[in-house]
C-alpha cells in the first residue's frame, strides 16, 4: 500500500538502521583504522624481494644466497646489484658482500624469485616502505633484506613449507649420494681424461634423456645444437650426438675427479697458473673470455666458457668444473646454470675440438 | 535621530549616482541594490517597517535579481564596454527629460501643493497594528484595485508562460 | 535586547530573588553597574545579544559540521573524522585553521571588488536572521513587530551573494551554476513564505515572539504546537522543504554539489572566502531551522518552560533541543535522499508546493471559521489530503513504459 512519499520514508528507515547498527554490528562499520589496525593481506600478495636465512643466530652464515647473480642478470629493470664476498686471498666466499635492491625501480615481477636456484630470494608482502627521500633512501641493503625462514613461513606458509620440503629432500638426496660413494673407496677408476673414441652407445644416464629420434629431419649441425639446447634446458641431452663423456657412470665423486684432474695434467698446453685467469670476470662476454683464454690449456678454455660467477650451481667453482670436465670426471656439460645454453654449447664445441668427445 | 537620516541619505544618493555613472554593468547593479537598501532604511526611519521589509523583499529579492539574470544572459557578460556616448549623442533628449522632471518636482514640492496632500496634525499611529491596518484597508476599502492588480499579475504570468511555451513548441 | 534592558533596569531585585546566591549576585551587580548612566545600560543591552549571537551560533555551526560528517559517516558504514582530538572534536578547529592559512586565489580577470564582497554578502544576511529567532521566553535579540517578514526579506537578500559570486569569478560555469542557484532559491521562496503566511494567519501577528507565545499552554505546553494541527503539519513540511532549498541543502544542493558544474558559484573561491560561503550557508540553514522551530514546533515551549528565571532556562533548553532535532533531521535527509535534477526541482516547486501552500492557506481559514473543533479537524484534513492527491495526479509526468531492449545479436 504505497502512499506518495513512501520511498522517501523507507529510505530514511534504511539510513537510520545503518546509523544505529554501526554502533553495534561489526558489518555495519567496515572501517579499518589504519595504522592501529591493518587489513590481512592474502598469502599470495607480494611487494618487494627479501633474502632468506635459515638460522637466527647466524644470518650471514646461513643465508641461502650464494651470489650467483642470476637474479641480477634476469631482473628486467636491473634493480639488483650484487658483489660477491671474497676473503683476504681473493677466494670467493659463497655469499654476497653487497646486495642492493632499488625498490623505486623494482617492478615486483617476481622473476628473481622464479630463477633463483637456491630459493634464496623470496617476495615479501610488506607494503609500508615509504621513506623521506626518493633516491638513496629507497635502496635496500643486505642487512635490511635478510629475513629469517620463520618470517617467511609466517607470511607465506604454503610456499615456505613447500620450499622447506624441497630443500630437505635435496639435502637427503645429496647425503644419500655421498654415502654409497664414500662406502666404495675402490670405485672403478676414473676414466682417463680424454676417451679416444666417442662411444656411440647411449649411457645409462641417471638423468632422463630426451631422445631426438633418428628419423627427425635435422642436419647433424642442427642435431648438435638441439641436443645442446635440450641439455641446457632440462639437464638432458640428445643421444644422437656424441655426448661429452658417455661411458663413465654419472655421479663420479668429486674427490676422485679432482685426483684425476690433477693426474691428467698431460693436457696439451700448459695450464695457466691458479689465480691468473684474466677471463674470470663475469662482466666479459663469451667471445672476449675465449679470446683471453686463446692459447691456454683445454681446462682453461673450458673455464673461460663458463659464466665466471663461481656460484657452485654445478657443484664446483668454475675452475673445478672445468677441471672436472677436462679430466672426464664430470660428464654433464649443462650444469652451468648462469651460462645456460651458451655455455653448454661452447663446452661441447670445445670438447669436440679437443677431440675429447 | 537626524544623523541617521543624513547618513542614510548620503548612502542612498551615492548609490543612485554610482548606478548611473559606473562603467561596469554589474557594479551599476550593485550600487542600485545599495540604493534600494537606502530607501528601505528611510522607510524604517519613517516607522513604516512593513514597507521597508517589503521593499527589501520585492525590490532587492525580485527586481534586482531579475535585472541581474537579464544582464547575465546578454552580451554584457564581460562586464566591460568601451566608452559609449550617452543616449547615442542626442544631448537635447537628455536636456528635455531633465527639464520635465525639474518641472514636476517643483510642482510637487511647492509648499501649498504639499499642504493640500498631507494631514495638518500628526496622526496617531499605533505601530503594532500597522500591518493589520494595511491588510484591512486592502481588502475593505481598496479591494477593487487589489483585484485589478491580481488580474494584471495573472495576465503577466500567463503571458510569460505562453512566451516560454511558444519556444518549447517551436523547438519540438 | 528589550529583555536585557529591562533586566538591567531592575537587576538588583531580580538577582536578589535567586535562591542561595541572590544576595551575593545583587551586591556584585551593584558594585559593577550601580550608578551607571542610561546609555551604558543601553549599550550593554545591545552588545549582549550581539555577542551571544556571534559567538554561540557560529560555534553551533562548527560543531554541526562535525556532527554532520560523523553522522553521514555512520550512515555510510564508516566512522567520521576521529583523528583530530578524541572523537574528532577538534576537527572544526583544524578545518578553520586550514582554510585560514590557504592561499587566497583570485582569478586574474575576475572582478576583484565583487569577488571580495560576495562571501561577505553571503554571511551578513545569515547572521542577521538570528536577530528575530526567540531562543527562550522573551529572549529575542530584537523584538520587531514585523519579525517574520524581516527574516524573509533578509533571506531573499542572500540571493545576491549567489549571483555576485558566480558573476565575479569570470567563469562561464560559475555563472551557469549561479543562475541555477538563483532560480532554485527564488522558486522555493514562494511556497516557503506562503506556508509561513498560514501561521501568521493563525496567530494574527508577524512578531516571532508572539508566534512562539501563541503556542504555549495546552498539555505540557506541547499540544498547542502548530505542527499538531493539520494545516500546521502541512505547513511544517512545506516550510522545511523550502528552507532546505533556500540554503541549498541536499536534496536541493545543485548549487554546491561537487558533481554539479564543478562547484557552482563558489568554484573560484579558496581559503577563507570559501569558508565564509560555507559559514553563510550553514548559518542560514540553522537560522531557518530556528524559524521553523519557532513557527511550527512551539519555539521555546516545552514541559516546564514559562516566564521567570527557571522557566526561562528550561525554555532555552527546549529551544536548543528542538533546534538540534531539526538539524539532525536535515543531516539525516542529506544522508538519505538523492539529489533532484534541476527541472524536477523547478516543477516540484511550481506545480506541487505552490498550489499546496495556497491550499494550506485556505485550510487555515477553514480552521479559523469552523468553530466546532472535531468538524474543523476532519474537514481540514480531508481538504488537505484530497488536494495533495489531486496535485500529485495532475503533476504526474508521462507514464514510463517498460523499456524494450534490443541487442545486437
Amino acid at each position: 500500500m504505497g502512499f506518495i512519499g513512501k520511498g522517501l520514508f523507507e529510505g530514511m528507515v534504511v539510513t537510520a538502521r545503518n546509523f544505529v547498527g554501526s554502533y553495534f554490528d561489526k558489518e555495519r562499520l567496515v572501517t579499518v583504522q589504519y595504522p592501529e589496525e591493518r587489513v590481512q593481506v592474502p598469502e599470495n600478495s607480494r611487494t618487494f624481494p627479501f633474502l632468506v636465512f635459515d638460522a637466527d643466530k647466524d644470518p650471514i652464515g646461513t643465508m641461502r644466497c650464494v651470489a650467483c647473480k642470476i637474479c641480477e642478470v634476469e631482473c628486467p629493470p636491473q634493480c639488483i646489484y650484487i658483489v660477491m664476498d671474497r676473503d683476504e686471498k681473493g677466494k670467493p666466499q659463497q655469499r654476497p658482500k653487497v646486495f642492493d635492491i632499488d625498490i623505486s625501480v623494482c617492478m615486483q615481477c617476481q622473476i628473481c624469485v622464479e630463477v633463483c636456484p637456491f630459493d634464496a630470494i623470496k617476495m615479501d608482502n610488506n607494503y609500508e616502505k615509504s621513506q623521506y627521500g626518493r633516491f638513496n633512501e629507497l635502496v635496500e641493503h643486505l642487512p635490511e633484506l635478510l629475513k629469517s625462514n620463520e618470517y617467511y613461513t609466517k607470511i607465506k606458509p604454503t610456499e615456505a613449507t613447500a620450499v622447506d620440503a624441497k630443500l630437505k629432500a635435496d639435502a637427503e638426496k645429496k647425503a644419500k649420494k655421498a654415502a654409497p660413494a664414500a662406502a666404495k673407496p675402490a670405485a672403478p677408476a676414473p676414466k682417463p681424461a680424454a676417451p679416444a673414441v666417442p662411444k656411440p652407445a647411449p649411457a645409462a644416464a641417471p638423468m632422463a634423456r630426451v631422445a631426438i629420434p633418428d628419423d627427425a629431419p635435422f642436419t647433424p649441425e642442427q642435431r648438435q645444437w638441439l641436443s645442446g639446447y635440450l641439455a641446457a634446458v632440462g639437464g638432458s641431452g640428445g643421444t644422437g650426438v656424441a655426448p661429452a663423456a658417455a661411458a663413465p657412470v654419472a655421479g663420479t665423486p668429486v674427490a676422485q675427479a679432482a685426483e684425476a684432474a690433477a693426474a691428467a695434467t698431460t693436457a696439451s698446453a700448459a695450464e695457466a697458473p691458479a689465480g691468473n685467469w684474466p677471463w674470470h670476470d663475469p662482466g666479459l662476454g663469451m667471445q672476449q673470455r675465449l679470446d683471453l683464454a686463446k692459447d691456454t690449456s683445454i681446462a682453461d678454455k673450458l673455464m673461460a666458457a663458463m659464466a665466471q660467477t663461481d656460484c657452485h650451481a654445478c657443484g664446483f667453482d668454475c675452475r673445478g668444473y672445468a677441471d672436472a670436465i677436462a679430466t672426464g670426471a664430470e660428464t654433464d656439460l649443462s650444469l652451468c646454470l648462469p651460462g645456460e645454453a651458451e655455455t653448454a654449447n661452447m663446452l661441447k664445441k670445445l670438447m669436440q675440438e679437443a677431440g675429447k668427445l | 535621530m537626524e544623523i541617521a537620516f543624513w547618513i542614510l541619505s548620503a548612502i542612498t544618493v551615492m548609490g543612485a549616482i554610482m548606478a548611473i555613472s559606473l562603467r561596469n554593468v554589474m557594479h551599476c547593479l550593485l550600487s542600485l541594490i545599495l540604493f534600494f537598501f537606502g530607501i528601505a532604511g528611510h522607510y524604517f526611519l519613517l516607522h513604516a517597517e512593513f514597507l521597508g521589509a517589503v521593499q527589501i523583499l520585492i525590490y532587492i529579492g525580485a527586481v534586482a535579481v531579475l535585472i541581474a539574470l537579464a544582464t547575465m544572459l546578454t552580451r554584457h557578460i564581460t562586464g566591460e564596454e568601451g566608452p559609449r556616448e550617452v543616449l547615442g549623442g542626442k544631448w537635447w533628449a537628455g536636456m528635455g527629460t531633465a527639464a520635465i522632471i525639474a518641472g514636476l518636482l517643483w510642482a510637487i514640492i511647492r509648499k501649498d501643493a504639499l499642504a493640500r496632500l498631507l494631514p495638518t496634525e500628526a496622526a496617531n499611529i499605533s505601530y503594532t497594528a500597522l500591518v493589520g491596518d494595511i491588510g484591512r484597508a486592502l481588502v475593505a476599502d481598496w479591494v477593487v484595485p487589489l483585484e485589478a492588480m491580481a488580474v494584471l499579475l495573472t495576465a503577466a504570468l500567463i503571458g510569460a508562460v505562453v512566451i516560454a511555451l511558444e519556444e518549447v513548441i517551436r523547438k519540438r | 535586547m528589550d529583555t536585557v534592558y529591562q533586566f538591567l533596569q531592575h537587576a538588583e531585585e531580580v538577582l536578589r530573588g535567586i535562591p542561595l546566591v541572590g544576595g551575593l549576585l545583587a551586591r556584585l551587580y551593584h558594585a559593577l553597574l550601580g550608578g551607571a548612566p542610561e546609555w551604558v545600560l543601553l549599550a550593554i543591552s545591545i552588545a549582549v545579544p550581539i555577542l551571544f549571537v556571534v559567538s554561540v551560533f557560529p560555534g553551533i555551526f562548527a560543531y554541526t559540521t562535525l556532527v554532520e560528517r560523523k553522522a553521514l559517516g555512520r550512515i555510510q558504514n564508516r566512522i567520521g573524522p576521529n583523528r583530530v582530538g578524541r572523537w574528532g572534536l577538534l576537527q572544526p578547529i583544524a578545518d578553520g585553521v586550514k582554510l585560514l592559512t590557504k592561499e587566497d586565489i583570485v582569478p586574474r580577470s575576475a572582478d576583484k571588488f565583487v569577488h571580495f564582497l560576495a562571501p561577505v554578502a553571503a554571511v551578513i544576511p545569515s547572521v542577521l536572521l538570528f536577530s528575530v529567532v526567540p531562543i527562550g521566553a522573551g529572549l529575542v535579540p530584537v523584538d520587531l513587530n514585523i519579525g517574520l517578514l524581516f527574516a524573509f526579506a533578509i533571506s531573499t537578500a542572500s540571493v545576491l551573494a549567489l549571483f555576485m559570486g558566480g558573476w565575479a569569478s569570470r567563469n562561464k560555469f560559475s555563472l551557469l551554476g549561479a543562475m541555477r542557484a538563483v532560480a532554485q532559491v527564488i522558486s522555493y521562496e514562494v511556497p516557503m513564505v506562503l506556508a509561513a503566511v498560514a501561521v501568521v494567519m493563525a496567530v494574527g501577528s508577524l512578531s516571532t515572539l508572539a508566534i512562539a507565545r501563541a503556542q504555549s499552554g495546552g498539555i505540557l505546553n506541547v499540544s498547542h504546537w502548530f505542527v499538531f494541527r493539520p494545516w500546521g503539519f502541512v505547513g511544517f513540511v512545506l516550510f522545511t522543504i523550502g528552507a532546505m532549498a533556500e540554503s541549498a541543502r541536499t536534496p536541493f544542493d545543485i548549487p554546491e554539489a561537487e558533481s554539479e558544474i564543478i562547484a557552482g558559484y563558489h568554484t573560484e573561491y579558496s581559503g577563507f572566502k570559501f569558508a565564509l560561503f560555507q559559514l553563510g550557508e550553514y548559518l542560514a540553514s540553522i537560522a531557518m531551522a530556528g524559524i521553523t522551530v519557532t513557527m511550527f514546533l512551539g519555539g521555546y515551549n516545552g514541559p516546564g518552560s514559562g516566564p521567570g528565571f527557571f522557566g526561562g532556562l528550561i525554555s532555552v533548553f527546549w529551544f536548543f533541543s528542538k533546534l538540534g532535532c531539526m538539524i539532525v533531521l536535515t543531516i539525516w535527509i542529506r544522508g538519505t535522499w538523492p539529489r533532484v535534477r534541476v527541472d524536477q526541482l523547478m516543477s516540484f516547486a511550481w506545480k506541487i508546493l505552490l498550489p499546496m501552500s495556497i491550499v494550506n492557506i485556505v485550510a487555515v481559514a477553514m480552521w479559523h471559521y469552523i468553530t466546532i473543533r472535531p468538524i474543523a479537524w476532519i474537514g481540514t484534513t480531508l481538504w488537505l489530503v484530497l488536494w495533495f492527491v489531486t496535485l500529485n495526479k495532475l503533476a504526474a509526468t508521462e507514464k514510463i513504459e517498460k523499456r524494450e531492449y534490443r541487442y545486437a545479436s
